[in-house]
């Protein structure tokens, strides 16, 4: 058997120092994506460095308002919290369409977002996959990739994140408190990921031992407490999503005063969809041009032979969405 | 490396974790508890359901290490009394078992949600047991055994 | 070599006994509930043994191969490794197989499907055991690969057997060649490859015996049909092969083919040394046959009226690269292809053909499952067509006991087709959505829809299934009943080797000894082949032919006791018969207490009475080749599902909101166990119409796991009305007929109708799935 070791630092610092001093050392947290992938020998590290218990599991308010989620924080504390239920029930609601209770209680806020793919081709060590082994090969592109992405994909690769939380998070503006060899940062969770180009091997920014220490939410809004997420799954409880919806909107006087859209599973990430926000954004709130805008949004998709459905799917589902944000004000406003 | 843990109210040590080893793996083979079951071991079927520190978690994705001077109960340890749970006894005496492989996680998802939650609609047992697959049962007796428990362990219908 | 030791396995099966209530007709608990609720059953995973070591499978990566090389050097020197072996290392015949011999134990010059077995391994952990695996050199040179049944099908195609590429062809002809009708619908439909999914996986343990023999407990169906193939694959004789059913979790057909049962016995043998093997789950989706994928062509004509004239229809299984029970699936499909409707005039090819895709075989439903999904499509097609409800064009058309159905035989016990429908037609219908609730919305709490593009069908469905091994098949179980005094309290026990699979039978035979017997405590003793064979768990059969074993046996061991009790009161044996735990008179007199009989000396031996039976259903008989005549069957289970489903048909998503069942079981010997025989049954359906398929791509699995095989949950599987008829079939013991298998096989169509319903569409091929609803 590989030579191997598990740990449990005393602090963050030396977690990362861990991990920075060896290539093949991974954090470990809630585990229920990478203890999965080391069966599968997907993934293979040497030593296991636990922060479950180094990671902040409190959801404390911030100097804005806002709210930050330490990265320890499980989902289903998460998902219940009632601050986020009030403020951002888009996020809530993505945390409990995801997954199952068992699994909520494991997973950590951190681990969610570091998510892998589950395209089949990356999960299976025998098949070629340039994320997994780069150079190999992406044979989903006329395989099976029913349920990959159309959106921000590459010739080298078309898998999608399978995260709905990070969905949730896209159109909430939460930015990502990282800390490193380098020192601390933050990101906007955006840009915590990237497009695969030529290199899919790497899913994130992050340099290697960086680490995932908190989540921020900015202050609450009506535009944040005006949040859905909707989900289409090929079953009512535990499936990855087949395509989903994060939005939020505020309508003023008829007018889409602000609106924040991220499409989920169609992606190498969570999609924002600032052509669609933009296209919205002043206009009046009408179900056709919901319609037409998340339209233009999926002009840049590039759907093949089997997941040409998701467009129509994104499309019907972003106009629903929307469409109930706009009743849902205009009923509350008495109107 | 070694672990120690207390499961079921018992001290288990166990040595030279191996890469890739999980609680389930120890639990199952190592701790002579195979009461959790091993059906998909990718967390997707909700057999080796346990308490971790008190949380319902599947052991087949706890690393065996992440186990390390934790709190664990397993199917083994509902009862202490020798008697049947009445989660047992209700799951027993409804039907709600026929092969039995998924009854172990189901009775400690079962169990976590009535301590949560006395009396779940039957819309709270569907989305509190939605990680639990069973084959056999088409779940129609386990809703059965779930409301039946609940109703048990109040001393009657609430 | 080091000494075997001979205490049997940690989890080794053991006597189940219970002194509860419960006779024929009423709701005895399992006796093995008690350890499944503690967790201390033990199944065949749980097995454990001192110095055992673990098995592993080196498996072929591609569909079609031939085996130019294999180095096992590598990995039998990785330490902890004890034994890698292959095809050359098996002593006898290197082919098993349920009809027709034609699987290797272990691939010798050729690879016919991806995950084929090539080698194996053990090693002292399981782990060390995988890792070696990986480390078997072997060297293919790829061939190409058949992975399109009908492209196997063409004679220019590749030909992957002497014999061709076509396992089995059913002519089934009736009437008319060419008849006409003044009504015709016909359409096309395809039914994905579905996998038992049962949750233990494939399991085992085998020891190495003295004798130079195995002792092998493993998860199975069938023991001696296991034995027949371990014995052939070994060179051993049966008394040196002795298997024991360890805890089985679920089978569903998936259990009728060998996994590792010779492979575990090869390494134990060969280490000398308590073997088990564990597949996890990606093993277990290549380690056993599924349902075969079908294509089917129908057509049916009809009066105005909707009265059928004829039925024509082409059905193609593909039975990937073996032939398991390819035969008689095909066997099924021809000749109940139609489903339970009156035909004068018939024409029905029936294909299984080999492919280098997973074998398929048995599963639930067995061969009827698939055509259900046409016939039942085509019959709501000729309802529309001819103005008429679903409902009425089934009972219009619905066979009734008397008739000669397509094969020629005459059905002759109850066939309520009418009733069945009836009774759906009076359940009330689940109330109209309230809207207010997100989960009781499609999507559930996904939040994928408030209800917007939401619309409500209703669909019914109608069908019927063989019970019990059909064609000509020598089906028979063999029971052995003892009755005899235990702690001064007399005890029936009774022992076969028919497989408990979850299903109840264990439970069964003890409500059969205490009905026949008149005790309470029945003893049941492990399943094992110390017993004569107690044919499969399959084809609805086990209440039915193990139940009439035990019966018999009870019949027999009763004749002599009271015979005895006869000599002893002054009585006639015919004026007698045991309850209660007594000898009673017809009178109701108590004449004399069972167990101070029993334990009378003179009359019987310490071990009490007991008598071995082996008991057979009535004879069936092979088809006419080239017609498809004759009498097929031993029985024919009826039932009919209405299901009523909520659409989104913009997003595509389908809410189950009810699936209600009727069903004649003929006596339901445990009404409790009925239901959930009925439930579970519906439910796999259920997962077949809506999301359940082996992907399969150029002979690869794509979704080998629970993560991408999707199975209902409890979120997707509705509340559900079931009403049971018992009607009694004359000719089965106690009037039982089959019940497994109905259910699963007229609950799919029945939802594929509804969501027709709903969305208008025509939906040609199931599972389901959203972008078929959508359209886009």
């Amino acid at each position: 058997m590989k030579a191997f070791s598990y740990s449990r630092p005393d602090s963050v610092r030396d977690a990362v120092a861990g991990v920075a001093a060896d290539r093949e050392a991974k954090f470990l947290a809630g585990g229920t994506n990478l203890v999965d992938l080391m069966r599968l020998g997907v993934e293979r590290p040497d030593a296991l460095i636990d922060v479950r218990h180094l990671l902040g599991h409190d959801i404390e308010p911030t100097a804005d308002g806002g709210l930050l989620v330490g990265s320890g924080v499980a989902n289903s504390d998460l998902a219940v919290d009632p601050r986020v239920r009030q403020a951002y029930p888009v996020l809530s609601q993505a945390l409990l369409s995801g997954a199952s209770g068992q699994l909520r209680n494991a997973a950590t806020v951190g681990g969610n977002l570091l998510q892998r793919t589950r395209c089949v081709y990356f999960q299976d060590v025998t098949k070629p996959c340039n994320k997994r082994q780069p150079g190999s090969g992406c044979p989903a592109r006329e395989g099976s990739h029913r349920d990959l992405g159309i959106l921000g994909t590459s010739e080298a690769c078309i898998a999608t994140h399978p995260s709905d939380m990070a969905v949730a998070l896209a159109a909430v503006d939460a930015t990502v408190h990282l800390t490193g060899p380098g020192g601390e940062r933050t990101v906007r969770l955006e840009q915590l990921y990237r497009l695969p180009g030529d290199d899919p091997s790497r899913d994130t920014t992050l340099e290697h031992a960086e680490l995932i220490t908190a989540v921020q939410l900015p202050p609450p809004s009506a535009l944040y407490r005006s949040s859905r997420y909707r989900k289409v799954r090929d079953r009512a409880s535990f499936a990855f999503a087949v395509g989903s919806i994060a939005a939020a909107m505020v309508i003023d006087d008829g007018l889409v005063r602000e609106v924040r859209i991220a499409f989920g599973a169609v992606a190498p990430r969570p999609w924002r969809a600032h052509t669609a926000e933009d296209a919205l954004r002043g206009q009046p709130a009408d179900a056709a041009d919901f319609a037409a805008a998340i339209a233009a949004e999926l002009e840049l998709a590039e759907p093949l032979r089997d997941n040409a459905f998701k467009v129509d799917l994104t499309r019907r589902m972003g106009a629903a969405v929307l469409t109930e944000l706009a009743e849902a004000q205009q009923q509350g406003s008495g109107r | 490396m070694r672990v120690t843990a207390t499961v079921n109210g018992e001290t288990h040590q166990i040595d030279d974790v191996w890469e890739g080893e999980s609680l389930m793996y120890a639990l199952r083979e190592r701790m002579g508890l195979p009461g959790s079951k091993n059906a998909c071991e990718q967390g997707e079927c909700g057999s080796c359901t346990v308490y971790l520190d008190g949380v319902p978690v599947c052991s087949c994705l706890v690393a065996a290490g992440q186990a390390h001077e934790r709190d664990i109960v397993t199917v083994e340890g509902l009862s202490d009394t020798g008697e049947l749970h009445p989660v047992q006894q209700a799951y027993l005496e409804q039907g709600a078992v026929q092969c039995g492989f998924c009854t172990p996680g189901l009775l400690v998802a079962t169990h976590d949600l009535l301590s949560r939650n006395p009396h779940p609609s039957d819309p709270q047992i569907r989305e509190a047991l939605a990680g639990n697959l069973c084959r056999c049962t088409g779940y129609e007796k386990i809703l059965d055994a779930v409301r039946a428990a609940a109703d048990r362990m109040d001393g009657g219908p609430a | 070599m080091t000494s075997i030791p001979l205490t049997s396995p940690q989890g080794a099966p053991s006597d189940t006994s219970s002194a509860a209530d419960g006779r024929i007709g009423e709701n005895a608990l399992r006796p093995d509930g008690t350890l499944k609720v503690t967790g201390e059953f033990a199944y065949a995973s749980d097995l454990w043994m001192d110095e055992m070591v673990w098995g592993t499978t080196v498996r072929s990566p591609h569909p079609h191969a031939r085996i130019v090389s294999i180095d096992i050097g590598p990995a039998l020197a990785t330490p902890g490794v004890y034994a890698v072996l292959t095809a050359e290392d098996v002593p006898g015949a290197n082919a098993v197989g349920l009809e027709h011999e034609d699987q290797p134990v272990l691939a010798e010059t050729v690879v016919r499907y991806k995950g084929e077995p090539v080698a194996i391994v053990a090693a002292d952990h399981p782990e060390i055991a995988r890792q070696a695996a990986k480390k078997v050199v072997v060297e293919y040179d790829v061939l190409e690969a058949v992975t399109d049944a009908r492209a196997a099908l063409d004679p220019a195609s590749v030909q992957l057997r002497p014999s061709g590429n076509v396992v089995r062809h059913l002519k089934v002809r009736k009437g008319e060649e060419l008849p006409t009708a003044a009504v015709v619908v016909s359409l096309d439909f395809e039914v994905g490859m579905q996998d038992q999914a049962f949750l233990g996986p494939e399991s085992g343990l085998a020891v190495p015996a003295e004798d130079g023999g195995v002792d092998l407990y493993v998860a199975t169906q069938w023991l001696h049909v296991d034995q027949r193939q371990v014995c052939s694959a070994l060179g051993l004789p049966p008394e040196k092969v002795r298997l024991s059913l360890s805890g089985v979790g679920g089978a569903f057909g998936g259990r009728e083919d060998l996994s590792m049962h010779v492979h575990a016995c090869l390494l134990a043998m060969h280490t000398n040394k308590p073997v088990k093997m564990v597949y996890n789950r990606e093993e277990s989706f290549y380690g056993h046959v599924h349902r075969h994928p079908a294509t089917m062509s129908y057509e049916f004509g009809a009066e105005p009226d909707g009265m059928l004239v004829y039925g024509r229809a082409e059905i193609l299984f593909d039975g990937g690269a073996y032939a398991s029970s390819t035969g008689a699936v095909v066997g099924n499909g021809g000749t109940l292809g139609l489903g339970p409707y009156r035909f004068p005039n018939v024409h029905i090819d029936c294909y299984g053909v080999y492919t280098n895709n997973p074998p398929c075989g048995a599963m639930r439903g067995f061969g009827c499952v698939q055509a259900a999904f046409a016939h039942e499509a085509l019959m709501d097609a000729l309802a529309e067509r001819v103005g008429v409800s679903p409902a009425a064009i089934r009972k219009l058309n619905g066979v009734r006991e008397g008739d000669v159905n397509i094969t020629g035989q005459v059905i002759d016990s109850a066939a309520p087709c009418e009733e069945l429908v009836q009774i759906l037609l009076d359940m009330p219908l689940p109330a109209e959505r309230s809207g207010a609730d997100l989960l009781s919305l499609p999507g559930g709490v996904a939040n994928s829809t408030h209800g917007e593009g939401v619309v409500r069908g209703v669909g019914y469905a109608l069908t019927y299934k063989n019970v019990g091994f059909s064609e000509g098949f020598d089906d028979y179980s063999t029971a052995r009943v003892r009755l005899q005094v235990i702690g001064g309290e007399a005890v029936a026990s009774v022992h076969t080797a028919a497989a408990e699979v979850g299903q109840g039978l264990i439970t069964v035979e003890q409500q059969i000894c205490r009905t026949e017997l008149g005790v309470g405590r029945v003893v049941v003793h492990p399943k094992n082949t110390q017993v004569g064979s107690g044919g499969s768990t399959s084809a609805s059969r086990q209440t039915y032919v193990t139940g009439g074993a035990v019966k018999a046996a009870c019949e027999a061991v009763r004749a002599r006791v009271l015979a005895a009790a006869a000599q002893v009161c002054g009585h006639t044996a015919d004026d007698l018969a045991l309850d209660g735990g007594k000898v009673v008179a017809r009178s109701g007199e108590v004449v004399l207490d069972l167990a101070e009989l029993l334990g009378d000396a003179e009359l019987f031996a310490d071990e009490g009475v007991e008598e071995t039976v082996e008991w057979r259903h009535r004879p069936t008989e092979a088809v006419d080749p080239e017609t498809g005549q004759g009498n097929a069957h031993v029985q024919y289970a009826f039932s009919a599902h209405r299901a009523v489903v909520d659409v989104d048909v913009d997003l595509g998503l389908v809410k189950v909101v009810a699936l209600d069942t009727a069903q004649d079981v003929g006596k339901a010997i445990n009404p409790d166990a009925v239901l959930g025989q009925i439930q579970g049954g519906s439910t796999q359906g259920m997962g077949l119409a809506l999301m359940e398929e082996i992907v399969v791509k150029d002979g690869h699995i794509m979704n080998p796991s629970f993560t991408d095989y999707l199975i209902p949950t409890i979120l997707d599987t509705p509340p559900m009305l079931i009403k049971i008829l018992e009607y009694a079939d004359p000719h089965a013991p106690y009037g039982v007929r089959g019940v497994g298998e109905p259910p699963t096989i007229s609950s799919g169509p029945a939802v594929a109708a509804a969501i027709r319903q709903a969305t208008g569409k025509a939906l040609r091929r199931v599972p389901i799935r959203p972008e078929h609803i959508t359209g886009t």
